[in-house]
């Protein structure tokens, strides 16, 4: 037997566990989740049926509301708005996406790098901002259309229709559109498949269209689903631009209905918040039955291929020139004049600058208790949040993807379900969570009660950057502690974690700008002392104070920018990269 | 003694079956091979023993502890179960060093920092490693973390070791060496190990017994030696030691030892046969390359036979015969000239199995 020189270890028992350790923690997890994710959507189906609000003493069941929603004419003529608007957006946003994906990311277009940079603006700031920003420059009394109308004589047009609101919100979607046909398809793209079509003698343009673009269908769904579902239930571009024009959509009448009326209705709230939520969700199964064998986790990640340029010739110069000049006008243009207009007065071509720049803005600004206290909430609950939410979505993806937990199918179809409930609608089904569950009553007056609302909200765009991290981890890996005596939660903890740090810091940061910038969550949990940056800046355009508004988004632009630049110089982390 | 049992065990996927109602039992201080074309559902049978897969059906002892019975419904996780496992990828953790990797185990299990150290430094030490504790997996050669993983999953001193194919990844050079190494220390420490690998050289030269697994099913087990010179089965004869596999007919035997079979063309061939039956018609012939013989030999079948193409291998040449429409393959010292020629096949070295199911 062992020879003499052999080590001298003796045998060791593996370690003991209760045995239930790993089953009581998925357990745990899994409740977690359907709580936070049924909590809220189970009031609103209540409030959809009883006759006052939930709140209220007494309620009896009733079909009243539905009765209301269907039949009222009203709303047949906003689910209409909303829907034409929903979709030229979908088409603007998906045009220029998908022709930035191909020129910035296929053609020798000079500046295209710049460009890329530009174009992802809108996406790390909110619709507020940048509705905002068209309403400064290219509004009826804006200062790009004041200067036209002097020259020619009267307003060129007018941003304050369905036209024009699909303009600010396609330009605001059109990076989502670009992302996914940059990364789903044009940079992972094995180009040798577009180097074979050259070789049976396709010409670049051939390849483009025989090739390329049919192989960006996927992500082009995916993102003509997102994109119709953030304009669904986008508030603050048509709140800026339709409500002026007497328009409604569908997140402005439940604005108007639940939160600006004296007397809310909620039963019809609510009724339409339904209504909102099979928009949505059709949508996204659409999108599913064209996708069935598409990959199962879409991301805004891939592969760091380097695929062939084409070459755009004597078109080089000339669609530089087009695609700057539209970036100038549509994105850079917007956001310099609220920063313009944050250290004005009063903008207008009529009036020169140096008559009017003041830092008076600022003044009130900061000058105002309330607003203070929004900046340190927003900052206070978005790093909460961020941290919660990263927590959240690592532990719901570790139970689905690297267990055998029974109910991992279920919990991850509870984790995405937040994807068919509206921002806006999640808040109202927090705020009724908080009137009728006891236990979470106690949120009820403090930031935690924001905290729940956007950590459910944000769960699927955090388990967006973990689940593929996790697939990139060998499965081996967190088997062969097993081996070694790890039960599943050391496994997890010791190994997957330590692995999944850099998508950890990635969703974190996400999640943090994210509820930054965040404006419709929030709207219906606020009260005072519970004051958030974006309802805020919603109230104060309410009010008409332009200026202060204008101070406080260029605040809020400087926040982010200096939270991303930190991100990538410090972590080398890189946003939707 | 310390006996691992499997009996009855099945592993469906849907409705397919990886393992197929295996019965085995492990001696201790052996070293058993799974042997088998990729697909055998070899690694399967590791990964039920190990824990990290869960059988249909069936059963798997150790000793008197039940690890696994589909009646009772027990199933113990790996983790209980406390076997070192060496993975193929090696799944060598990236962000732990060496000695943390190796160390893993005995953290897991309490055991205090000085003792750690010390059975860190044994187990290094005993792959030859100790200089390299604080390099990390990403900065070893291929060799060297194959021998961690090795480390890692003795360093706790497992009842029981299992090896899924841990030299696949290794070139041909590194692999002899690591195969000598490995039984070394297999040897040196009187570990029980289970070792699974499709490559017969590695399964001959380490095994005390070897498993022949085909479509989820034990085909043959045996010594290296039975294996190789007493095929029972013609996928032990043919996947192991290179023969060539011939259609014939035959007629009805009662015993096995010497019997007479018939090829497509009309010639005999005296043969013999491991199988207590054969039935009269469809045969299959087994002749392993190397025993063809192309002298006359004393009490050997005559074949007429037509040479064809050789290829050189260095130390011997190959070259293909035609006989009955089948080409036989013959490992030979010098090529035969191209066209009709004779070879000779003694008795022993046909090997004649019945038809497969």
């Amino acid at each position: 037997m062992a020879d003499v020189n052999a080590p001298s270890f003796t045998p060791t028992a593996p370690p003991r566990f209760s045995f239930n350790r790993a089953k009581a923690a998925q357990w745990f997890i899994f409740l977690i989740t359907a709580a936070l994710m049924l909590a809220p959507a189970l009031p609103i189906l209540l409030q959809v049926f009883i006759d006052r609000p939930l709140y209220a003493e007494g309620w009896e069941f009733t079909f009243a509301n539905l009765v209301e929603l269907v039949s009222s004419e009203e709303i047949g003529r906003i689910a209409v708005t909303t829907g034409v608007f929903a979709l030229f957006t979908v088409i603007i946003a998906e045009v220029v996406g998908i022709g930035a994906a191909l020129l910035i990311g296929r053609t020798d277009m000079p500046g295209r790098k710049l460009m890329g940079d530009v174009l992802m603006w809108p996406l790390y700031l909110s619709h507020l901002i940048f509705a905002l920003g068209w309403v400064v420059i290219y509004g009826p009394s804006g200062f790009f259309t004041q200067f036209i109308a002097q020259q020619a004589g009267g307003a060129p047009w007018n941003l304050y229709s369905i036209a024009g609101m699909a303009v600010v919100a396609g330009i605001s979607q059109a990076p989502l559109a670009y992302l996914y046909c940059l990364y789903g398809a044009v940079r992972s793209v094995d180009s040798t498949l577009e180097s074979a079509a050259r070789t049976v003698g396709a010409g670049p343009l051939q390849v483009l269209r025989t090739v390329t673009l049919p192989l960006m269908v996927p992500s082009i769904v995916t993102s003509s689903a997102l994109n119709l579902v953030i304009a669904v239930e986008t508030l603050s571009i048509p709140l800026f631009l339709a409500r002026p024009a007497r328009i409604d959509t569908l997140s402005t009448f439940l604005y108007g209905e639940g939160i600006s009326a004296a007397e809310p209705n909620h039963g019809l709230v609510a009724a339409s918040s339904l209504l909102l939520m099979l928009l949505v969700g059709s949508t996204l199964f659409v999108q599913r039955l064209l996708l069935q064998n598409g990959h199962r986790y879409e991301t805004v990640k891939g592969k760091g291929s380097r695929p062939m340029l084409l070459s755009l010739g004597k078109l080089r110069w000339p669609m530089a020139f087009f695609f700057g000049t539209l970036l100038f006008v549509t994105v850079v243009v917007p956001i310099a004049g609220i920063i313009l207009r944050a250290f004005t007065s009063f903008l207008s071509p009529l009036v020169p600058l140096n008559k009017v720049m003041t830092l008076n803005n600022f003044q009130v600004l900061f000058g105002s208790e309330s607003n203070l206290r929004a900046i340190t909430n927003t900052v206070e609950i978005a790093l909460i949040s961020a941290a919660l939410g990263t927590i959240l979505a690592v532990a719901v993806a570790l139970v689905v993807q690297r267990s055998n937990f029974r109910f991992g199918g279920t919990l991850e179809a509870l984790a995405y379900s937040p994807r068919v409930v509206p921002g806006l609608i999640i808040g109202l089904g927090v705020f009724y969570a908080a009137v009728i569950l006891p236990p979470m009553g106690w949120l009820r007056g403090n930031i935690g009660i924001i905290v729940v609302g956007y950590v459910m909200a944000t769960l699927p765009l955090a388990l967006g950057v973990v689940q593929p991290a996790i697939v990139q981890i060998s499965r081996d890996l967190d088997r062969a502690a097993r081996t070694v005596g790890a039960d599943w939660v050391n496994a997890m903890r010791l190994i997957m974690i330590p692995l999944l740090k850099p998508a950890l810091l990635g969703s974190f940061i996400l999640l943090f700008v994210f509820h930054l910038k965040s404006y419709i969550i929030a709207i219906f949990l606020m009260a005072p002392g519970l004051e958030v940056m974006g309802v805020t800046m919603l109230s104060l355009w309410t009010n008409g104070d332009v200026g202060e508004l204008a101070a406080f988004a260029t605040l809020q632009i400087v926040m982010v920018a200096v939270l991303l630049i930190l991100a990538r110089v410090l972590f080398k982390v890189k946003i939707y990269d | 003694m310390t006996k691992l049992t499997l009996t009855n065990l099945t592993r469906q996927y849907g409705t397919a079956k990886a393992i197929d109602g295996i019965n085995l039992t492990v001696e201790e201080g052996e070293f058993l091979t799974l042997l088998g074309p990729s697909g055998c559902g070899k690694s399967t049978t590791l990964s039920a023993i190990a824990g990290l897969d869960r059988p249909t059906e069936g059963s798997i002892t150790f000793g008197d502890r039940i690890l696994f019975d589909s009646k009772s419904d027990t199933y113990l996780p790996p983790e209980a179960r406390g076997f070192g496992v060496v993975f193929q990828s090696y799944a060598l953790w990236p962000h732990l060093s060496v000695e943390d990797n190796v160390g893993m185990s005995l953290k897991l299990r309490k055991i205090g920092a000085a003792e750690r150290k010390k059975r860190i430094a044994e187990a290094l030490e005993l792959v030859e490693l100790g200089p390299f504790a604080k390099r990390y997996p990403g900065e070893l050669s291929g060799g060297q973390q194959q021998r961690v993983a090795l480390a890692r999953a003795i360093v706790f001193r497992p009842p029981l070791l299992l090896l899924d194919e841990p030299l696949s990844n290794l070139d041909a050079q590194l692999r002899q060496q690591a195969r000598v190494w490995l039984k070394e220390i297999q040897r040196e420490l009187g570990l029980t190990t289970i070792y699974v690998t499709h490559d017969q050289d590695e399964a001959l030269a380490m095994s005390d017994r070897i498993v022949v697994m085909r479509k989820g099913k034990v085909v043959q087990l045996g010594t290296p030696e039975q294996i190789y010179a007493a095929p029972e089965h013609p996928f032990s004869a043919t996947f192991i030691g290179n023969a060539n596999r011939i259609e014939v007919n035959g007629g009805n035997t009662h015993a096995s030892g010497e019997c007479v079979v018939m090829l497509n063309d009309g010639q005999q061939v005296k043969a013999i046969t491991p199988e207590p039956q054969l039935s009269q018609g469809q045969q299959i012939l087994t002749v392993r390359t190397h025993k063809i013989s192309c002298e006359p030999l004393p009490d050997a079948t005559e074949l007429a036979v037509n040479f064809g193409a050789e290829s050189y291998l260095g130390n011997h040449y190959e070259q293909v015969a035609k006989v009955a429409d089948t080409a036989l393959r013959l490992t030979l010292d010098k090529p035969m000239p191209v066209g009709p020629g004779k070879i000779w096949l003694r008795h022993e070295d046909a090997i004649v199995f019945g038809p497969e199911q």
